[in-house]
């Protein structure tokens, strides 16, 4: 392919978009109305995923152990399962010191006068692998001989991942029917150019240009509108996430979102290359719905 | 230059178009093909062409059985095969230059190949001073030139004309046969087909006769519409 067969095509390409003008817009706002919903489900199920893992790292599970247990002996029957992570152990005195801290700071001995002894009991901190193992990995622990209690925070976790899931299959269903809403609309839209074009199409199946030249133009068509699409929404999209985030670490600071420039840029070009992929397979479907008809 | 053996050609409706058709056609050969309307003329065109296969039989063109010709093959025969019809079919929104340099465009010809070749088939059909005029600025007979200079654009060796004469007056279809005449001179091989009598009578070609989808006659030493 030499340069003016590319300046040809890009020209065609062109005036196909502007003959259609207000169809051209139609496509290209549709698109962009697609990968908005797109990007909203995926902005949310991947800062719910975020915040879910940001509070899974910080959740553990306490063993406290019975008072003369064998602690040793314990901590290594719990690393024989395979899902522990971490293990750490914490005396009863840095139990107190934990506790009076929370409690407001003060001498964790004036705790002790007050209360004849330190009830705290020396604790094994067990984190596992993977926060969704959390209640496997405290059921094993509540077995093993020694241990007074097993506690652990399963509450904001779970419900975290639990609402990142329902998003996530909410996001994934939404984005295939928005999905074969665009593709539909893109194919529409190349069908109606190729109409348009049937009579130039026609001359130049006559005149010898191979089917992968008269296609092009149609294909390079449907990928401007998925770049319209994609340029349009990116804007939309990153111009409201960054009045949330700022809005979000002002008010909200208890929560932080997924944010930064690396970030903008990438998902910028992920939305462009799913409206590129969009356009050009809308523009497939229809080119090979009508062509062979012309 | 063209050359079907035996050729039939039944629509999937069961309508029989052509039966055992042979014919020749030499290079640089001017043949009319004749006969009434629904006798083939136009089924026997598009299978030089390769716009349809046909159901028995062989095509050589230039060579080359296009008959089971694969369908990515085919544009690059239709390079070599020039066609006009009677309707023209011009791009009403490119002026002349612009529609006979679009079968160059759509090759992939060069911009330099275009200033080249354009200018020239645009002169062989005498129409160098409107090459910036559009298709409803010009005459029928002026934009069947414009067509015939698409045809030939790319050098193809040989031309089809469906009817190029069946919009025209007779003083300008007179004009277009010369010109046709002047093409087949210089080596392009053409099969016209033709409902026109006067030009048949008057050109004392080769008159090839289709009666329901078979030849009846073929005056291969030159006649007229309806005698030898």
């Amino acid at each position: 392919m030499n340069l003016s067969m590319v300046e040809f095509l890009l020209q065609q390409t062109w005036q196909a978009i502007r003959r259609n003008g207000l169809m051209s817009l139609a496509t290209s706002s549709n698109m962009a109305v697609a990968l908005l919903i797109l990007s909203g489900f995926f902005l949310m199920t991947l800062n719910l995923q975020h915040m879910a893992d940001v509070e899974a790292r910080k959740a553990n599970i306490t063993v406290d152990l019975e008072e003369d247990a064998d602690a040793a002996g314990i901590e290594a029957e719990l690393w024989g399962d395979m899902r522990v992570g971490e293990i750490r152990s914490r005396s009863k005195e840095e139990a107190l010191e934990d506790y009076a801290a929370i409690m407001g700071g003060g001498d964790p001995e004036s705790f002790v006068e007050a209360l004849g002894e330190n009830p705290l009991p020396d604790a094994i901190i067990v984190s596992p692998k993977d926060p969704q193992d959390m209640a496997a990995v405290a059921d094993v622990a509540r077995n093993i001989e020694g241990i007074a209690e097993v506690r652990y925070r399963e509450q904001v976790t779970g419900k975290l991942l639990t609402l990142a899931h329902g998003i996530k299959i909410a996001g994934v269903v939404a984005a295939v029917l928005m999905g074969v809403a665009t593709l539909l609309i893109v194919s529409t839209t190349i069908r109606l150019t190729i109409y348009a074009r049937r009579r130039e199409i026609r001359i130049m199946q006559l005149v010898g240009a191979t089917n992968s030249f008269i296609r092009l133009p149609f294909i390079l068509e449907g990928a401007f509108h998925g770049v319209m699409g994609g340029a349009v929404s990116t804007i939309l999209v990153l111009a409201s996430y960054s009045w949330v985030h700022a809005y979000v670490a002002q008010h909200l600071s208890f929560m932080e979102l997924v944010y930064s420039s690396t970030f903008a840029v990438l998902f910028g070009l992920g939305a462009m290359v799913c409206g590129i992929l969009f356009g050009v397979v809308g523009s497939v479907i229809g080119l090979h719905s009508y062509l062979r008809e012309v | 230059m063209i050359h079907l053996q035996g050729v039939s050609v039944v629509y999937p409706d069961g309508t029989r178009a052509l039966s055992g058709i042979d014919l020749q056609v030499d290079r640089g050969e001017f043949a009319f093909l004749v006969g009434a309307s629904g006798s083939g003329k136009s089924t026997l065109l598009h299978l030089v062409y390769r716009e349809l296969t046909p159901t028995e039989g062989r095509i050589i063109i230039s060579g080359q059985d296009v008959a089971g010709l694969p369908r990515e093959r085919v544009p690059y025969l239709r390079r070599n095969v020039g066609v006009i019809f009677q309707d023209f079919r011009l791009l009403p929104d490119k002026n002349c230059w612009e529609n006979v340099a679009f079968a160059l465009d759509v090759v992939g010809a060069s911009r330099k190949e275009k200033y080249r070749k354009v200018p020239l088939a645009l002169e062989l059909v005498g129409l160098s001073e409107k090459e910036q005029s559009f298709p409803n600025e010009l005459s029928g007979g002026e934009q069947q030139r414009v067509s015939i200079a698409r045809a030939l654009v790319n050098n193809p060796a040989i031309l089809v004309a469906d009817e190029p004469t069946g919009n025209l007056d007779p003083d300008i279809s007179w004009e277009i046969i010369q010109l046709l005449t002047k093409i087949a001179e210089r080596g392009t091989t053409i099969l016209c087909a033709t409902h026109d009598r006067v030009i048949v009578d008057g050109m004392r070609k080769r008159v090839v006769s289709l009666v329901g989808g078979t030849i009846v006659r073929d005056a291969r030493g030159g006649g007229g519409y309806d005698e030898p």
